[in-house]
Protein backbone atom coordinates (compact mmCIF):
# COMPACT_ATOMS: atom_id res chain seq x y z
CA UNK A 1 0.00 0.00 0.00
CA UNK A 2 2.90 2.30 0.62
CA UNK A 3 3.70 2.41 -3.02
CA UNK A 4 0.20 3.46 -3.99
CA UNK A 5 0.89 5.26 -7.14
CA UNK A 6 -0.26 8.49 -8.65
CA UNK A 7 -0.86 8.42 -12.36
CA UNK A 8 2.31 7.75 -14.28
CA UNK A 9 3.02 8.87 -17.83
CA UNK A 10 3.40 5.31 -19.00
CA UNK A 11 3.53 1.78 -17.70
CA UNK A 12 7.29 1.83 -18.23
CA UNK A 13 7.58 4.73 -15.78
CA UNK A 14 5.48 2.92 -13.21
CA UNK A 15 7.77 1.62 -10.46
CA UNK A 16 8.02 -2.03 -9.51
CA UNK A 17 6.32 -2.97 -6.21
CA UNK A 18 8.36 -2.06 -3.15
CA UNK A 19 8.31 -5.65 -1.79
CA UNK A 20 9.94 -6.76 -5.06
CA UNK A 21 12.69 -4.14 -5.15
CA UNK A 22 13.37 -4.73 -1.45
CA UNK A 23 13.64 -8.47 -2.07
CA UNK A 24 15.92 -7.88 -5.06
CA UNK A 25 18.15 -5.50 -3.08
CA UNK A 26 18.23 -7.69 0.03
CA UNK A 27 16.44 -5.10 2.18
CA UNK A 28 13.81 -7.52 3.49
CA UNK A 29 16.41 -9.32 5.57
CA UNK A 30 17.65 -8.40 9.02
CA UNK A 31 20.18 -5.64 8.71
CA UNK A 32 23.02 -6.32 11.18
CA UNK A 33 23.93 -3.43 13.40
CA UNK A 34 26.95 -1.52 12.14
CA UNK A 35 29.90 -1.82 14.50
CA UNK A 36 31.96 1.35 14.57
CA UNK A 37 35.50 1.53 15.93
CA UNK A 38 35.95 4.20 18.57
CA UNK A 39 39.10 5.56 20.28
CA UNK A 40 39.94 3.49 23.33
CA UNK A 41 40.39 6.00 26.17
CA UNK A 42 40.01 3.51 28.97
CA UNK A 43 43.78 3.53 29.81
CA UNK A 44 43.88 7.34 30.08
CA UNK A 45 40.77 7.37 32.24
CA UNK A 46 42.27 4.64 34.39
CA UNK A 47 45.54 6.62 34.90
CA UNK A 48 43.65 9.81 35.77
CA UNK A 49 41.39 7.98 38.24
CA UNK A 50 44.35 6.19 39.88
CA UNK A 51 46.28 9.46 40.16
CA UNK A 52 43.28 11.22 41.65
CA UNK A 53 42.75 8.46 44.22
CA UNK A 54 46.45 8.49 45.20
CA UNK A 55 46.42 12.29 45.56
CA UNK A 56 43.26 12.12 47.64
CA UNK A 57 44.72 9.40 49.88
CA UNK A 58 48.01 11.33 50.35
CA UNK A 59 46.11 14.55 51.16
CA UNK A 60 43.82 12.81 53.67
CA UNK A 61 46.70 10.99 55.34
CA UNK A 62 48.85 14.18 55.44
CA UNK A 63 46.08 16.13 57.13
CA UNK A 64 45.46 13.21 59.54
CA UNK A 65 49.15 12.91 60.50
CA UNK A 66 49.64 16.68 60.84
CA UNK A 67 46.61 16.96 63.14
CA UNK A 68 47.81 14.02 65.22
CA UNK A 69 51.25 15.62 65.59
CA UNK A 70 49.67 18.92 66.66
CA UNK A 71 47.62 17.15 69.32
CA UNK A 72 50.68 15.33 70.70
CA UNK A 73 52.62 18.59 71.00
CA UNK B 1 37.07 -9.85 26.89
CA UNK B 2 37.27 -6.50 25.11
CA UNK B 3 34.44 -4.32 23.85
CA UNK B 4 34.43 -5.65 20.30
CA UNK B 5 34.27 -9.27 21.46
CA UNK B 6 31.33 -8.47 23.75
CA UNK B 7 29.50 -6.68 20.92
CA UNK B 8 30.12 -9.57 18.52
CA UNK B 9 28.80 -12.03 21.10
CA UNK B 10 25.67 -9.93 21.68
CA UNK B 11 25.06 -9.57 17.93
CA UNK B 12 25.45 -13.33 17.40
CA UNK B 13 22.97 -13.98 20.21
CA UNK B 14 20.48 -11.56 18.63
CA UNK B 15 20.85 -13.14 15.19
CA UNK B 16 20.38 -16.61 16.63
CA UNK B 17 17.08 -15.43 18.13
CA UNK B 18 15.88 -14.11 14.74
CA UNK B 19 12.79 -15.74 13.29
CA UNK B 20 13.40 -18.69 10.99
CA UNK B 21 9.73 -19.15 10.13
CA UNK B 22 9.13 -18.46 6.47
CA UNK B 23 7.17 -15.37 5.44
CA UNK B 24 4.22 -17.33 4.00
CA UNK B 25 3.81 -19.45 7.13
CA UNK B 26 4.37 -16.65 9.61
CA UNK B 27 1.74 -14.41 8.01
CA UNK B 28 -0.84 -17.22 7.90
CA UNK B 29 -0.35 -18.10 11.54
CA UNK B 30 0.27 -14.69 13.08
CA UNK B 31 -1.03 -11.80 11.00
CA UNK B 32 -4.77 -11.22 11.37
CA UNK B 33 -6.50 -10.10 8.20
CA UNK B 34 -7.14 -6.37 7.95
CA UNK B 35 -10.80 -5.48 8.39
CA UNK B 36 -13.18 -3.90 5.94
CA UNK B 37 -16.17 -1.78 6.84
CA UNK B 38 -19.51 -1.88 5.08
CA UNK B 39 -21.41 1.34 5.74
CA UNK B 40 -25.08 1.92 5.08
CA UNK B 41 -25.63 5.64 4.49
CA UNK B 42 -29.17 6.85 5.06
CA UNK B 43 -30.72 10.25 5.56
CA UNK B 44 -34.06 9.47 7.21
CA UNK B 45 -35.24 7.14 9.88
CA UNK B 46 -34.64 3.54 8.84
CA UNK B 47 -37.81 1.64 7.96
CA UNK B 48 -38.54 -1.77 9.41
CA UNK B 49 -37.97 -3.40 6.01
CA UNK B 50 -34.51 -1.85 5.68
CA UNK B 51 -33.70 -2.71 9.29
CA UNK B 52 -34.57 -6.36 8.63
CA UNK B 53 -32.57 -6.35 5.39
CA UNK B 54 -29.53 -4.83 7.08
CA UNK B 55 -29.76 -7.34 9.89
CA UNK B 56 -29.70 -10.13 7.29
CA UNK B 57 -26.68 -8.57 5.55
CA UNK B 58 -24.92 -8.16 8.87
CA UNK B 59 -25.58 -11.82 9.74
CA UNK B 60 -24.38 -12.97 6.34
CA UNK B 61 -21.03 -11.19 6.58
CA UNK B 62 -20.49 -11.73 10.30
CA UNK B 63 -17.93 -14.50 9.79
CA UNK B 64 -15.73 -12.40 7.50
CA UNK B 65 -13.10 -9.74 8.16
CA UNK B 66 -15.66 -6.96 7.90
CA UNK B 67 -17.77 -4.79 10.19
CA UNK B 68 -21.17 -3.35 9.38
CA UNK B 69 -22.21 0.17 10.36
CA UNK B 70 -25.13 2.47 9.74
CA UNK B 71 -24.44 6.17 9.28
CA UNK B 72 -27.04 8.91 9.05
CA UNK B 73 -26.01 11.57 6.57
CA UNK B 74 -27.99 14.59 5.46
CA UNK B 75 -27.98 15.80 1.87
CA UNK B 76 -27.93 12.44 0.12
CA UNK B 77 -30.54 11.61 -2.50
CA UNK B 78 -31.04 7.96 -1.63
CA UNK B 79 -29.49 5.44 0.73
CA UNK B 80 -26.48 3.43 -0.40
CA UNK B 81 -23.86 1.03 0.84
CA UNK B 82 -20.13 1.74 0.77
CA UNK B 83 -17.25 -0.68 1.20
CA UNK B 84 -14.16 0.72 2.93
CA UNK B 85 -10.75 -0.75 3.63
CA UNK B 86 -9.23 1.50 6.26
CA UNK B 87 -10.27 4.92 5.08
CA UNK B 88 -10.23 4.00 1.39
CA UNK B 89 -13.54 3.74 -0.41
CA UNK B 90 -13.41 0.55 -2.47
CA UNK B 91 -16.92 0.31 -3.88
CA UNK B 92 -20.35 1.88 -3.77
CA UNK B 93 -23.53 -0.21 -4.01
CA UNK B 94 -26.84 1.50 -4.71
CA UNK B 95 -28.67 -1.80 -4.99
CA UNK B 96 -28.49 -4.10 -1.95
CA UNK B 97 -28.74 -7.09 -4.31
CA UNK B 98 -25.28 -6.27 -5.62
CA UNK B 99 -23.89 -7.15 -2.16
CA UNK B 100 -24.57 -10.82 -2.83
CA UNK B 101 -21.36 -12.83 -2.63
CA UNK B 102 -19.42 -9.94 -1.10
CA UNK B 103 -17.48 -12.05 1.36
CA UNK B 104 -17.33 -15.40 -0.37
CA UNK B 105 -17.06 -16.81 -3.88
CA UNK B 106 -16.04 -20.08 -5.52
CA UNK B 107 -12.55 -18.97 -6.49
CA UNK B 108 -11.83 -17.37 -3.11
CA UNK B 109 -12.88 -20.61 -1.40
CA UNK B 110 -10.55 -22.57 -3.66
CA UNK B 111 -7.63 -20.22 -3.00
CA UNK B 112 -8.20 -20.29 0.76
CA UNK B 113 -8.35 -24.11 0.79
CA UNK B 114 -5.03 -24.28 -1.05
CA UNK B 115 -3.40 -21.93 1.46
CA UNK B 116 -4.88 -23.87 4.40
CA UNK B 117 -3.57 -27.10 2.86
CA UNK B 118 -0.04 -25.79 3.38
CA UNK B 119 0.72 -24.42 -0.07
CA UNK B 120 3.30 -21.65 -0.27
CA UNK B 121 1.01 -19.23 -2.10
CA UNK B 122 -1.58 -18.99 -4.82
CA UNK B 123 -0.56 -17.00 -7.87
CA UNK B 124 -3.74 -15.35 -9.09
CA UNK B 125 -3.43 -14.34 -12.71
CA UNK B 126 -5.92 -11.60 -13.57
CA UNK B 127 -6.45 -11.63 -17.31
CA UNK B 128 -7.68 -8.84 -19.56
CA UNK B 129 -9.54 -10.69 -22.30
CA UNK B 130 -6.78 -9.84 -24.78
CA UNK B 131 -5.73 -13.38 -25.71
CA UNK B 132 -2.29 -12.45 -26.99
CA UNK B 133 -1.29 -10.54 -23.85
CA UNK B 134 -2.88 -13.06 -21.50
CA UNK B 135 -1.24 -16.07 -23.17
CA UNK B 136 2.17 -14.42 -23.18
CA UNK B 137 1.97 -13.75 -19.43
CA UNK B 138 0.71 -17.25 -18.69
CA UNK B 139 3.55 -18.80 -20.68
CA UNK B 140 6.09 -16.82 -18.63
CA UNK B 141 4.42 -17.95 -15.39
CA UNK B 142 4.52 -21.60 -16.53
CA UNK B 143 8.19 -21.32 -17.53
CA UNK B 144 9.13 -19.73 -14.20
CA UNK B 145 7.31 -22.40 -12.20
CA UNK B 146 8.68 -25.28 -14.26
CA UNK B 147 12.18 -24.20 -13.31
CA UNK B 148 11.31 -23.60 -9.65
CA UNK B 149 11.97 -26.19 -6.95
CA UNK B 150 8.78 -24.92 -5.31
CA UNK B 151 6.53 -25.61 -8.31
CA UNK B 152 4.54 -28.32 -6.52
CA UNK B 153 3.59 -26.09 -3.62
CA UNK B 154 2.45 -23.13 -5.70
CA UNK B 155 -1.01 -23.05 -7.23
CA UNK B 156 -1.82 -20.86 -10.22
CA UNK B 157 -5.38 -19.68 -10.73
CA UNK B 158 -6.65 -17.67 -13.64
CA UNK B 159 -9.33 -15.05 -13.24
CA UNK B 160 -10.84 -12.93 -15.96
CA UNK B 161 -11.42 -9.35 -14.87
CA UNK B 162 -14.89 -9.50 -16.45
CA UNK B 163 -15.97 -12.62 -14.56
CA UNK B 164 -19.39 -11.67 -13.19
CA UNK B 165 -19.33 -14.37 -10.51
CA UNK B 166 -16.09 -13.03 -9.08
CA UNK B 167 -16.79 -9.32 -9.53
CA UNK B 168 -16.21 -8.50 -5.84
CA UNK B 169 -12.91 -10.39 -5.81
CA UNK B 170 -11.79 -8.68 -9.02
CA UNK B 171 -12.76 -5.29 -7.60
CA UNK B 172 -10.73 -5.91 -4.43
CA UNK B 173 -7.69 -7.06 -6.40
CA UNK B 174 -7.89 -3.96 -8.57
CA UNK B 175 -7.96 -1.86 -5.41
CA UNK B 176 -4.68 -3.26 -4.07
CA UNK B 177 -3.10 -0.16 -5.64
CA UNK B 178 -5.04 2.92 -6.57
CA UNK B 179 -4.23 2.98 -10.28
CA UNK B 180 -4.74 -0.68 -11.15
CA UNK B 181 -8.30 -0.05 -12.33
CA UNK B 182 -6.97 2.11 -15.13
CA UNK B 183 -4.39 -0.38 -16.40
CA UNK B 184 -5.57 -2.86 -19.01
CA UNK B 185 -2.73 -5.33 -18.61
CA UNK B 186 -2.58 -8.86 -17.21
CA UNK B 187 -1.64 -8.85 -13.54
CA UNK B 188 -0.11 -11.49 -11.31
CA UNK B 189 -1.03 -11.31 -7.63
CA UNK B 190 0.76 -13.42 -5.04
CA UNK B 191 -1.92 -14.44 -2.53
CA UNK B 192 -0.74 -15.77 0.82
CA UNK B 193 -1.41 -15.70 4.55
CA UNK B 194 -5.00 -14.91 5.49
CA UNK B 195 -5.86 -13.93 1.94
CA UNK B 196 -3.34 -11.18 1.57
CA UNK B 197 -2.57 -10.08 -1.98
CA UNK B 198 0.80 -8.56 -2.82
CA UNK B 199 1.02 -5.57 -5.11
CA UNK B 200 0.98 -7.28 -8.51
CA UNK B 201 3.44 -7.82 -11.29
CA UNK B 202 1.75 -6.45 -14.36
CA UNK B 203 2.23 -6.31 -18.11
CA UNK B 204 5.90 -6.48 -18.98
CA UNK B 205 6.72 -6.72 -15.27
CA UNK B 206 5.59 -10.36 -15.42
CA UNK B 207 9.01 -11.88 -15.99
CA UNK B 208 10.63 -15.09 -14.81
CA UNK B 209 13.09 -13.05 -12.75
CA UNK B 210 10.33 -11.14 -10.96
CA UNK B 211 8.27 -14.30 -10.37
CA UNK B 212 11.34 -15.90 -8.80
CA UNK B 213 11.77 -12.83 -6.59
CA UNK B 214 8.15 -13.25 -5.52
CA UNK B 215 8.82 -16.89 -4.62
CA UNK B 216 11.97 -15.78 -2.78
CA UNK B 217 9.86 -13.31 -0.81
CA UNK B 218 7.52 -16.10 0.35
CA UNK B 219 10.28 -18.59 1.16
CA UNK B 220 12.57 -16.17 3.01
CA UNK B 221 12.86 -16.00 6.78
CA UNK B 222 10.25 -13.64 8.13
CA UNK B 223 12.29 -10.68 9.32
CA UNK B 224 11.09 -7.85 11.52
CA UNK B 225 11.31 -5.62 8.46
CA UNK B 226 8.49 -7.59 6.83
CA UNK B 227 6.50 -8.09 10.03
CA UNK B 228 6.48 -4.38 10.77
CA UNK B 229 5.46 -3.31 7.29
CA UNK B 230 3.72 -6.21 5.63
CA UNK B 231 3.26 -5.45 1.95
CA UNK B 232 -0.02 -6.00 0.10
CA UNK B 233 -3.65 -5.81 1.10
CA UNK B 234 -6.10 -8.24 2.67
CA UNK B 235 -8.98 -9.55 0.61
CA UNK B 236 -12.43 -9.88 2.09
CA UNK B 237 -13.15 -13.48 2.98
CA UNK B 238 -14.60 -15.71 5.66
CA UNK B 239 -12.36 -15.06 8.62
CA UNK B 240 -11.65 -18.63 9.74
CA UNK B 241 -7.96 -19.44 9.58
CA UNK B 242 -7.58 -21.81 12.51
CA UNK B 243 -5.45 -24.96 12.31
CA UNK B 244 -3.81 -24.71 8.88
CA UNK B 245 -1.85 -27.73 7.65
CA UNK B 246 1.91 -27.73 8.10
CA UNK B 247 3.62 -25.49 5.56
CA UNK B 248 4.94 -27.66 2.72
CA UNK B 249 7.83 -25.28 2.13
CA UNK B 250 9.61 -26.48 5.28
CA UNK B 251 9.96 -30.05 3.99
CA UNK B 252 11.45 -28.84 0.71
CA UNK B 253 13.92 -26.58 2.50
CA UNK B 254 14.86 -29.32 4.98
CA UNK B 255 15.61 -31.70 2.12
CA UNK B 256 17.45 -29.03 0.11
CA UNK B 257 19.36 -26.79 2.52
CA UNK B 258 21.05 -25.09 -0.45
CA UNK B 259 17.70 -23.42 -1.17
CA UNK B 260 17.73 -21.66 2.20
CA UNK B 261 18.19 -17.94 2.06
CA UNK B 262 17.81 -15.32 4.73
Amino acid sequence: MDQDSVTYDSLIARPLPKWLTDQRDGLNTIQPARIEMKDDRSLTVSFILTGAIILLAVTVLTIYILRKKKKNQ
Amino acid sequence: MNGIQIKTLLLSALLSLACTTKVSEWVLVNAPAGRYTLVYFNKDQISETVRTRNAAISREISTANIDFRTVERQGIEKPWYALYYGNRLFARYDDPKSLAGLTVSTLRQKIASEIMAGKLCVLTYLTTGNKEKDDRGMQIIRNALNDSPFKNIITVTELNRNDAGESHFVSMLLNVEDDLNTIQEPMLFGVFGRFRALEPLLGKGITEENINLMIDFFTADCSCVIKDDLPGMDILFTDNWDNPSTAMVNRILDENPDLLHH
